[in-house]
């Protein structure tokens, strides 16, 4: 046990703890490196929407609104405070939506991301990986031939275009699903069976779009596995023995097979942290893309850095929770 | 037997759909403050007359559902509009429940282009201009009963002046010495220094300063931090619901609307009007045609087209073609005048002369462009202030080629030739008769001739490289890259792109430089571009007075390359010609009719130096549903802007009616 905890899990988390480090601290860095300046975006919206703002008064404005966002005071300064405050777990306040705290921000954003893209992954990945186990060891099987091709033709669209087609044919010409947001308006956000009912088939369309390249992705990935491992010594003993096919595939093939797509799971759903911008934004629905594309088009600083802050430590928490649960699905790695 | 009531195929499907409910159900946010609890708008009851409830007890025939451009508002709950960076101004906060002392309609009006909104009539400067008495209406009330009064004018102005960041800080402390309250309807503001357009920061065009609540913000320790939720209303609407994601706000009449300067014009037909994200274009023209979204406040040129085709109760401001609002902005060729090239004025001629008016226009608008040649735009009552008396300045107005020759570069029948253009891709949609054409597409333009271009290029001593390139008598290659937006006005970037197109055809190395909004906005007010695609024109309206923009044209404002502009000189452009205009008019009374002479005076001197090249106006398509509601402002009947995210849009509200 001392063994394990010494050469294995202390690494992990040391590792783990130095990867948030510098991801935090790049995170700091980056958005200053930039040439927009959130106060001066400030100054010229109010300039250009509409009375005339006298030199005297953009300068005190600017000095006003640089004390007021935290921006005041040297690189380094800004830095310290900015632990200082993580550390206490205040992100501080979002510079566009001012003074309102990144953090409820985040916290409002975050469920529904959650909602839509857990089951997106998890749903994408079961199926992708069994169609995909299917597809690599029945090679001859009529249906997962279908399944392959359409597949193979989808996964190269565009998600933009893939999304906006749906869109267009289910909301629009067969109106069979809403056409934007998570709920009409109008509807008030409550726990009821009526409410997540809405809320599910608000959710249908982008999360059978999510689906349909998700499984895509998995699909290939997986029959490609599947192909190398039927030839492997063991499946081609379990086939002379004459074991069921169905129990070669699911005790020999898939299991083997599993090990780097529990890995590309994991970092998955780390990065579920940041959001599908691309369908939050096609769709209307709330969540952590849109937020962090209106941070970056607004250059909001502590927003952009709260909502990275949350995809590293996700990402980072992913791999080390993956580290720490290998050994049991590979007993290679328990030997060692 | 089986001893299970489900089968294990059974128990799975009904375990996947109660885990599906309960993570989405999981998802929802906290209930929004202030309103009932409420079951959901979808599928809920449907009313006797056959009408749907899109809220509870909304009805969808007593809701106008209008966009709200800002899109999704982040923070929902944040209402203090006198803080920079609100996101919530257009959720219909500025429209409904706010007031100011006057208003400017852009267009027409709906008792004349001025309305004495909170004031009882309009401000009385002493005879320097450095005192401004404002007398108020009686009986208006904040809608939680208490009576709208000087204390709240003057602490606003008070208040703000003295909270470092909020909006109009700079303006109060540069401006106003002290604030005086006679009696219980009158303010006196005694102001540091001559100011005879000091009521501009009260009037409002899009917005303007709104009066506080003193009852309500004097109770605050932190008025920076205060959200302002709920809203207490000065205006005919109350909050009575909105989404906490941001994404719709459901507005409820007030009980007590005769209490609200509305109310002068009538009863605000609709009982609730919602502002909702309506998502991008696409989307916009599904909702409208769908019967979920009344007024669209912009959609692009093709989403229009489409509308006008399929939804025939889909209006826009025209009845046909070109069918956009005309915005009082002016896109324009912003030349940087202190780059080597620009600083010539018969370069920056040349360029003009190389623009083709009429591909630019079918380019950015599909033809549904409203284009002007002089320095204001043609819109709102501009044409009959400026536009009909200078046509025939224009067409005598004449330019030295070189070697003595005279030119005329005016052309009148450019909108004739738009009109023409675009009537091969939609047919009978463009009006053929002359003067609907002038009042939708517009005047004239300026000649597209290369050969006249040539020939200012070389008086400017340019020549042509073996490439067929000009360069500049210095010896460099004559290079401009045009800034313009990206995808935030698709119509600015295709506009933009054929500008460069028009000018690499003559021989000009240009190239088109799109940059985000915040980067735009940061290069141009540093100078740090040869030409820009935007505006810095824009005027009152429907208001003669040309100060609103021409203050900060004056010299005294100017800021050399490198430096932030202050104002709207990005071009650098200075000339004392320009100075005296701009003080004859700061000394003279807002409404003195000497007004237009002097800003028919400016016309003649920019159009004369060519300091930023006119195109057109920004045409907003607006489209108002006619399906539940009548009565929407159009050019036929002006009474106000139909742009949803406008304050004056307040009008419209006592102007619609139901569809019978």
């Amino acid at each position: 046990m001392r063994k394990f905890v010494l050469n294995y899990l202390v690494p992990r988390i040391a590792q783990y703890v130095l990867v948030i480090f510098l991801g935090v601290t790049l995170t700091f860095i980056i958005p200053r490196l930039s040439p927009n300046d959130p106060v001066e975006r400030q100054v010229s919206q109010l300039m250009m929407s509409g009375s005339h703002v006298s030199p005297e008064a953009i300068i005190a404005m600017r000095e006003a609104l640089t004390e007021m966002y935290g921006l005041s005071g040297s690189v380094w300064e800004q830095y310290l405070a900015f632990w200082g405050r993580l550390l206490r777990g205040d992100l501080g306040p979002s510079l566009s939506s001012f003074p309102t705290p990144v953090i409820q921000l985040l916290a409002t954003a975050m469920p529904w991301t959650f909602g839509l893209l857990i089951p997106a992954v998890l749903i994408s990945w079961i199926v992708g990986n069994i169609l995909g186990a299917i597809a690599g060891y029945y090679e001859n099987n009529r249906a997962i031939q279908i399944v392959d091709i359409l597949s193979q033709a989808v996964r190269p669209i565009p998600y933009y275009i893939v999304a906006l087609v749906m869109l267009a044919v289910f909301a629009y010409w067969i109106p069979i699903f809403p056409f934007s947001g998570a709920y009409p308006p109008g509807t008030r956000v409550e726990l009821s069976w009526n409410f997540a009912w809405i809320v599910f088939r608000h959710s249908t369309l982008p999360l059978l779009s999510l689906i349909l390249l998700g499984v895509g992705g998995w699909f290939v990935g997986m029959k490609s596995l599947t192909s190398n491992i039927i030839s492997e010594d063991y499946v081609v003993y379990a086939e002379v023995t004459g074991l069921p096919k169905n129990r070669i595939l699911s005790q020999y093939i898939i299991r083997n097979a599993m090990l780097p797509q529990i890995t590309g799971l994991a970092l998955q759903l780390g990065l579920i942290f940041s959001g599908a911008l691309i369908m939050e934004v096609v769709f209307g629905y709330p969540g952590m893309g849109t937020l962090t594309f209106q941070a970056v088009m607004a250059n909001d600083y502590t927003l952009i850095m709260g909502i990275t802050l949350l995809s590293i430590v996700g990402v980072a928490t992913a791999v080390l929770i993956l580290d720490l649960i290998y050994p049991l699905f590979d007993p290679r790695v328990r030997h060692q | 037997m089986n001893r299970y009531t489900l089968s294990r195929r059974e128990f799975l499907a009904q375990l996947g759909l109660v885990t599906a409910g309960a993570m989405l159900t999981a998802c929802a946010g906290p209930a929004a403050p202030g309103g009932p609890a409420q079951a959901p708008g979808e599928g809920a009851a449907v009313s006797l007359a056959g009408d749907r409830e899109i809220a509870p007890g909304v009805l969808r025939s007593e809701t106008l559902i209008l966009e709200n451009p800002t899109g999704r508002v982040v923070p929902a709950d944040d209402f203090n509009r006198w803080r920079p960076g609100i996101q919530s101004a257009s959720t219909g906060l500025q429209q409904l429940a706010l007031d100011a002392l006057w208003y400017i309609d852009p267009d027409a009006g709906i008792d004349g282009v001025w309305d004495n909104s909170l004031a009882a009539e309009k401000p009385i400067y002493n005879e320097d201009f450095t005192q401004v008495t404002v007398k108020l209406r009686e009986g208006i009330y904040w809608s939680d009963g208490v009576e709208f009064t000087a204390e709240d004018v003057a602490y606003t102005v008070e208040t703000l002046k003295a909270t470092p960041g909020m909006n109009y800080n700079g303006q109060f402390n540069k401006y106003v010495a002290s604030v005086e309250i006679p009696d219980r309807y009158t303010v006196v503001f005694n102001l540091t220094e001559p100011n005879s357009r000091f009521h501009g920061l009260f009037t409002v065009r899009w917005s303007a300063c709104f009066i506080m609540p003193k009852h309500i913000f004097e109770k605050q320790s932190d008025i920076v931090a205060y959200t302002f939720n709920p809203p207490v209303s000065l205006g005919p609407y109350v909050l009575k619901d909105y989404d906490p994601q941001g994404d719709w706000y459901l507005w409820e009449r007030r009980e007590d609307w005769q209490r609200t300067t509305l109310a002068r014009f009538g009863m605000p037909a609709p009982k609730y009007a919602m502002y909702i994200a309506a998502g991008p274009s696409d989307k916009k023209v599904m909702a409208q045609t769908a019967g979920e979204l009344d007024v669209i406040h912009d959609i692009a040129p093709e989403g229009m087209i489409t509308l006008a085709r399929t939804n025939p109760t889909s209006k826009g401001w025209f009845k046909s073609f070109p069918w956009a609002h005309p915005d009082p902005t002016l896109p324009s060729v912003i030349y940087n005048n202190e780059r080597p090239g620009l600083d010539n004025r018969d370069i920056r001629w040349a360029l003009t002369l190389a623009i083709d008016i009429v591909r630019v226009a079918m380019a950015s608008y599909r033809g549904a462009a409203t284009i002007s040649a002089i320095h204001v735009p043609p819109t709102g009552l501009y044409p009959g202030y400026y536009f009909d008396p200078i046509q025939d300045w224009l067409n005598n107005f004449t330019l030295d080629l070189g070697n003595g020759e005279q030119y005329k570069p005016y052309d009148p029948e450019a909108a004739q030739r738009i009109a023409e253009e675009a009537r091969k891709s939609l047919g009978d949609m463009v009006p053929t008769d002359p003067a609907e054409i002038r009042k939708a597409i517009g005047y004239g333009w300026w000649k597209y001739d290369l050969e006249a271009a040539e020939k200012l290029m070389r008086k400017a001593g340019c020549t042509r490289n073996a490439a067929g390139k000009w360069v500049l008598p210095n010896g460099e290659v004559f290079k401009i890259a045009l800034m313009a937006e990206g995808d935030t006005r698709p119509v600015m970037n295709r506009g933009a792109a054929m500008i460069v197109e028009n000018w690499s055809e003559f021989g000009v190395d240009a190239s088109l430089d799109v940059r985000d909004n915040a980067t735009r906005a940061r290069l141009t007010l540093l100078g740090e571009m040869d030409a820009e695609f935007g505006w810095t024109v824009e005027t009152w309206g429907g208001h003669p007075d040309l100060f609103f923009f021409l203050e900060s044209w004056h010299s005294s404002f100017y800021r050399p390359t490198g430096e932030n502009a202050v104002g709207r000189n990005r071009m650098r452009w200075r000339h004392p010609e320009l100075d005296r205009i701009i003080e004859a008019i700061q000394r003279l009374d807002f409404d003195d009719p000497k007004g237009i002479e002097l800003g028919l005076e400016f016309i003649k001197l920019a159009v004369n130096e060519m300091p930023i090249t006119p195109i057109m106006s920004y045409n907003v398509f607006s489209v108002c549903d006619e399906r539940y509601w009548e009565g929407f402002p159009t050019a036929e009947n002006p009474y106000t802007n139909p742009v949803a995210n406008w304050a004056n849009t307040k009008y419209m509200y006592v102007k619609i009616k139901p569809k019978a």
